[in-house]
């Protein structure tokens, strides 16, 4: 009998447990949501006991998938090569066009007197190692860490625009946030001069593919096509990144303001490398110099 | 001890391949979810204590290294491993049509949880046209995989039961 009540005790305590561990995880979900529980040291150490690996199985995936890229490409090899002569005729022109830009550009540069200073960045070159499988955010990591400069809140860039942010970082790898994640926001304007509307850009957790630009009044010209950069407020992303172009407009349902659908210029299901802004400089415009005296 | 280290590694394995090789196959961001059918597969295979359990280290794994909603996978994973461990006392374990039958039924629970966690979290969510777009892809990797993990799961069972 005895017996009988000291088991239904331990059932009892293990059911109790059962269900203080289920409320404690669905309560600090909420907390970590809201940035008041976090995890640096588990996160840190896990990170740099999986990232090796990581790294390892990424570098086996990326040769083979040069391999099947290369025997894809000699298999294609005639049709690729009518495709690069079109391609070529098409860059000659675009060639052309663009000396003429540029002679325009300095042209209009002298008359102005302004000479302009680009923004430089210092990057660091990293290689995508994991990617997150879940639907709900959007998350890559890096083979870069704090042992190369990298702190959070970084720019992560690629050649065709931005990509997204430094998140998380541990030893010898980094948790990068992508625009495409619905946590996201990224203070953003429009590229046309005659236009200059900012705008937010964040993740869309309806279209992962697709983020969008909101909060943009509805009298306001953004058109489709417009190519959007970033506007450097903010603090964490440099003015000037492309993040993508203007593919659709919507009203929100508000009515006042409408928003954009933006298809972005770096191919986010085809991210190999990327490179990290660890520092920008904006040097200052150089003063305009007296015409030269005759 | 032996058991347990012998667990966490394939539990590694499997998360290095998820992340990182299985991500290069994904369709729009999504890919197989190994860290759930490992879940589902030691649930029928073990029982629900050691369903929560891996559960519970699978979840932790997968929000400790993705950086994704934190808590949200570890929660969903052991009611998945509670449940189905609950449900494989009245089965019989050498048979695999049920397992890789319930990994669409535990894939479409994870997915309800996380819009629940979504929606408790002020993230406004068009169900309809994210069913079509997550779901759907997410339940056809899932089936793609279940019968090898669950084979994989019940032979590496099998083998380390062999030391005790």
């Amino acid at each position: 009998m005895s017996d009988k009540i000291r088991r239904e005790k331990r059932t009892g305590r293990k059911i109790a447990a059962l269900i203080f561990v289920f409320i404690s995880v669905f309560c600090i979900v909420f907390f970590a949501a809201r940035g008041r529980f976090e995890t640096p040291i588990a996160s840190t150490g896990v990170g740099l006991v999986i990232s090796p690996f990581q790294n390892a199985i990424s570098w086996i995936s990326s040769k083979v998938d040069f391999i099947s890229t290369t025997v894809n490409d000699i298999l294609n090899v005639h049709e690729q090569n009518e495709q690069l002569k079109a391609e070529v005729e098409e860059l000659r022109a675009k060639n052309l066009a663009a000396s003429e830009f540029e002679a325009e550009n300095q042209r209009l540069k002298a008359l102005l007197g302004y000479k302009e200073v680009a923004t430089q960045f210092d990057l660091v070159s990293a290689r995508v190692i994991g990617r997150e499988a879940a639907t709900w955010s959007s998350m890559i990591v890096i083979n870069r860490g704090s042992a190369d400069g990298i702190a959070n809140d970084m720019a992560v860039v690629t050649e065709m625009g931005l990509v997204g942010h430094i998140s998380e970082t541990g030893i010898n790898s980094s948790k990068v946030q992508l625009i495409l994640d619905p946590r996201s926001s990224v203070g953003t304007l429009v590229q046309r001069p005659e236009s200059r509307v900012a705008g937010i850009v964040e993740g869309d957790i309806n279209n992962p593919t697709m983020p969008k630009m909101i909060n943009i009044p509805k009298n306001s010209d953004v058109i489709v096509g417009d190519m959007i950069v970033t506007s450097g407020f903010g603090g964490i992303y440099p003015k000037g990144l492309v993040v993508g172009r203007i593919k659709d407009i919507q009203n929100e349902e508000s009515g006042l303001l409408k928003f954009g659908v933006i298809e972005t210029t770096v191919n986010f299901q085809k991210l190999e490398d990327v490179a990290i802004i660890i520092q920008s400089r904006e040097a200052p415009p150089a003063p305009i110099q007296p015409p030269a005296q005759q | 001890m032996k058991i347990f280290a012998a667990w966490a590694i394939l539990t590694s394995i499997l998360y290095v391949l998820q992340t990182s090789l299985f991500s290069m196959f994904a369709y729009n961001g999504i890919s197989a979810n190994l860290m759930l059918l490992l879940t589902l597969s030691v649930a029928f295979l073990l029982g629900h204590r050691y369903g929560v359990f891996m559960g519970f280290s699978a979840g932790l794994l997968q929000d400790l290294t993705s950086g994704s909603f934190f808590g949200c996978d570890i929660f969903s994973y052991m009611l998945i491993g509670l449940l189905c461990g609950k449900f494989s006392d009245h089965i019989f374990k050498e048979q695999f049509i049920l397992p890789v039958l319930t990994s669409t039924v535990v894939t479409a629970m994870h997915y309800f949880i996380m819009v629940i966690f979504i929606y408790l979290l002020g993230y406004h969510l068009d169900l309809q046209r994210n069913l079509y777009l997550v779901l759907i892809p997410m339940l056809c990797y899932q089936l793609a995989f279940a019968y090898p993990v669950h084979k994989l799961v019940f032979e590496f069972n099998k083998y380390v039961k062999r030391w005790k």
